[in-house]
């Protein structure tokens, strides 16, 4: 009769495990915009760079100092700072994205309780507060690409030390980005150059290709429910495909829409944050059509130039109420059990 | 979309696992010294002893009797003296009798035989009967009364037949043992459910690694009904009676969940094989799986048999870590190995200490929505979770159905955050029964 030398572990069941954890699925994440990461290096130099690691610093800080201790491996505070880093003008003030970095952890996730709890995503909350506090600088703050001199100085905006107006003004960078001029009626930019990302705009969103790959990458993975960018980016290209035909002078064709602004990188990560994203498949259609024609709407009918921040917010702010509509209802008992 | 076509949305692809089974081999397993017996050995009421302290028996006699409908017979599974009869706890009644018997030595192990039946010369009654006083119950798990099962399906005039080929558990054997070794026993165990249900129209469902061996269990059918066979993709849990239906009436269209009745390959082969032979229920197919055995498989294992003294036969090494009752998804596991082997085992894995993984620490739930995708009957594991985080159990049941939890396990085995979900939904359950009997005798009272 076998009698275990030692005492059996009693667990509960079940005994296996589909082996996801959330520490590799943040890990994936990062790796899903490496690519994207790289190029923004590659475009705006030293001023990217530094823009991304000192968002991740202050994130990690804010993780530190707001979290618990068991949070900081998790690696989630680390993808929050790159993805803020992303989606900043480039040269904007250090100690401005610094601050963005540490609201966004700080008041973005743990006053909501922490991971899972946030009821919007804490990069939205950080550039949301960036663009509250510091109109001008988010505004301004872009970098002509591929500017000679890029890999060995800093914009002397970056520099800029807190609360005294910039060392030198805006004036010596690129003046708009494609969004903005598109806004201003001004010629665009060539559409390959929109996709391929050799344009002025945030630190990792130009390149609407990249942004693509990693996304696919992601679903791949099942990092992310493939519906969610899917219903943004379908809906997007429909609605302004059918604007565009309405009144081709006014309204950009449906591959401009979807290749410029935050839309890419809206909307494969940021959108897809399961934390602010409906829990059920159905609930994840609804979503992303929503914030589709919100990006659209905002674009061309608001005074904003962009809209995929304030349609990402409004949508999660509709992520209870879709997760009340679509409850799942339980399989009806059958004769049979 | 996906869920209506499928019968069911949701459930889990399970990596796929090796299986020992040695081409369908069964092996004997060895009389322990002592053999305990609860006189509830299954779902349903408890039988009644009918033998004494120090009676000799022979294998195959009639030990407790069935008094209530919902309860069958229990026979000696080896010829030797009872040695005692105690009460030990049970946790749905809080005692049950138990009889321990002590085989004798040697292999005179004589079964006392019945006259064998034959299903086409019976009346349906007859084989009820005969299924009942043969000790059988349900071998898909969840072990009802067979009879029973058999004549509910009679009365409410069921047209199909569907035989549940499909492995309850990943890494169990059962199916391609029965497929291989018992081909008769089950296409004479189809006839006899088929008369007493009195239709023609059967299904065996089983999942593609058995396709093949389902096949050629079939092609050995010369005469009588053959069954249609159903070849279903892997899916965790589509085994279960319920989803097996919804699943076969969604994409045959030939008949609707409600025409048709369950019953698992092991029901019918004990079926055939016992009343065939004129036979009873003395022992039990087992898989031992796990790695911390050497020679795991399929064994049929005397009822009452010690769980540790049939691991030590399969070759169990020194330092297990875990022992499970039942597999890998569902399975309890245990704190000794003195509980015995009962009609309703179906499997038994034990973990090495080699393969003890740390468990990871739970963390908040990210709302990944992962959980809700995975259940089988549409529940919100999430929310529940939260809710059971809370304590508030009455909600759970009154309003996210936790009544209708199976405790599958896909929603734990999926869980990103490694939140023991089914073990919070079956402390919740046991609570609010608790509670709620509580309230019964209060207003007795």
């Amino acid at each position: 009769m076998t009698s275990s030398t030692r005492p059996l572990r009693l667990l509960g069941a079940p005994h296996l495990h589909a082996g996801s954890a959330v520490p590799a699925l943040m890990l994936h994440s990062v790796i899903a915009l490496l690519p994207v990461t790289l190029f923004a290096v590659a475009l705006f130099g030293l001023a990217a760079l530094a823009t991304m690691v000192v968002a991740i610093l202050a994130c990690l800080l804010a993780e530190r100092v707001c979290g618990p201790r068991s949070a900081m491996g998790d690696g989630s505070a680390m993808l929050t700072g790159l993805l803020l880093g992303l989606s900043l003008p480039p040269a904007l003030p250090l100690w401005m994205v610094a601050v963005g970095g540490f609201v966004a952890v700080a008041v973005g996730k743990h006053l909501f309780g922490g991971l899972g709890g946030p009821a919007f995503h804490p990069v939205l909350v950080g550039r949301v507060f960036l663009q509250a506090a510091f109109p001008t600088a988010m505004a301004q703050a872009w970098v002509t690409p591929l500017a000679a001199g890029r890999a060995t100085e800093l914009p002397a905006t970056s520099l800029a030390l807190p609360f005294l107006s910039p060392a030198a003004p805006y004036d010596g960078i690129s003046g708009a980005t494609p969004l903005t001029a598109l806004k201003g009626g001004e010629a665009t930019e060539p559409m390959l150059n929109l996709w391929l990302g050799t344009v002025a705009g945030s630190v990792g969103e130009t390149s609407a290709l990249l942004l693509l790959l990693g996304g696919l990458y992601l679903a791949y993975r099942r990092v992310i429910d493939w519906r969610v960018p899917l219903a943004i980016l379908a809906t997007v290209a429909v609605f302004s495909a059918i604007l565009h035909g309405h009144d081709a002078e006014r309204f950009p064709p449906a591959l401009v829409a979807l290749s410029s602004g935050g839309l890419m990188l809206g909307a494969w990560f940021l959108a897809t944050d399961p934390g602010i994203s409906p829990m059920t498949r159905r609930g994840a259609w609804i979503y992303g059509l929503a914030i589709g024609l919100l990006v659209i709407v905002i674009r061309q009918f608001s005074g904003q130039a962009e809209g995929v921040v304030y349609a990402l917010l409004l949508g999660s702010a509709l992520t209870p109420h879709i997760d009340r509509w679509t409850r799942p209802r339980p399989l009806p008992e059958g004769v049979e059990r | 979309m996906f869920g209506l076509r499928a019968g069911f949305a949701g459930g889990i692809r399970l990596p796929v696992t090796e299986r020992s089974d040695g081409d369908g081999l069964i092996r004997q397993l060895a009389f322990a010294p002592l053999l305990r017996l609860p006189l509830r050995q299954h779902a349903g009421a408890a039988s009644v002893a009918v033998v004494r302290a120090g009676d000799e028996v022979q294998r195959g006699q009639l030990l407790a009797r069935a008094e209530d409908d919902s309860a069958v017979p229990l026979h000696a599974p080896a010829t030797g003296r009872v040695v005692r009869i105690t009460e030990q706890a049970d946790a749905e009644t809080g005692t049950v009798r138990e009889i321990e018997l002590a085989p004798l030595p040697g292999d005179t192990q004589e079964e006392v035989l019945k006259p064998a039946l034959v299903a086409e010369r019976c009346r349906p009654d007859e084989l009820l009967l005969a299924i009942r006083e043969a000790g059988i119950v349900g071998q898909g798990g969840e072990a009802g009364p067979t009879h029973l099962r058999l004549a509910r399906a009679r009365e409410r005039g069921v047209r199909v037949l569907v035989i549940n080929g499909i492995e309850g558990e990943p890494g169990f054997c059962r199916v391609p043992a029965l497929l291989a070794r018992h081909a008769r026993d089950l296409l004479s165990g189809l006839r006899c459910l088929l008369r007493v249900l009195e239709t023609d129209q059967a299904v065996l469902a089983v999942e593609s690694p058995d396709g093949e061996a389902a096949g050629a269990m079939l092609d050995s059918a010369v005469d009588g009904p053959c069954p249609t066979l159903r070849i279903l993709p892997p899916r965790y849990p589509q085994g279960a009676a319920e989803l097996l239906l919804r699943r076969l009436a969604a994409d045959s269209r030939g008949f609707s969940a409600a025409e048709a009745v369950v019953f698992s390959l092991g029901t019918v082969a004990e079926i055939g094989r016992l009343l065939g032979g004129g036979r009873v229920v003395t022992d039990q197919l087992l898989t031992l799986a796990g790695d911390g055995l050497r020679e795991p498989g399929n064994y049929r294992v005397p009822l009452g048999t010690p769980v540790g003294f049939a691991l030590a036969r399969a070759g169990a090494e020194a330092e297990l870590d875990r022992v499970l009752l039942g597999g890998l998804m569902r399975g309890r596991s245990l704190a000794g190995l003195e509980r015995p082997i009962t009609k309703a085992t179906t499997g038994l894995v034990a973990v090495s200490a080699r393969s003890a993984a740390r468990l990871p620490q739970p963390t908040s739930c990210i709302r990944c929505g992962e959980c809700v995708a995975a259940c089988p009957v549409q529940l919100h594991p999430a929310e529940l979770g939260l809710l059971a985080r809370r304590g508030e159990v009455e909600a759970m049941v009154d309003e996210w159905h936790l009544e209708r939890c199976f405790e599958c396990g896909c929603c734990s085995y999926v869980c990103p955050s490694h939140i023991p979900l089914v073990q919070m939904f079956r402390a919740a359950k046991l609570q609010h029964r608790r509670a709620r009997q509580l309230a019964t005798a209060e207003a007795a009272a």
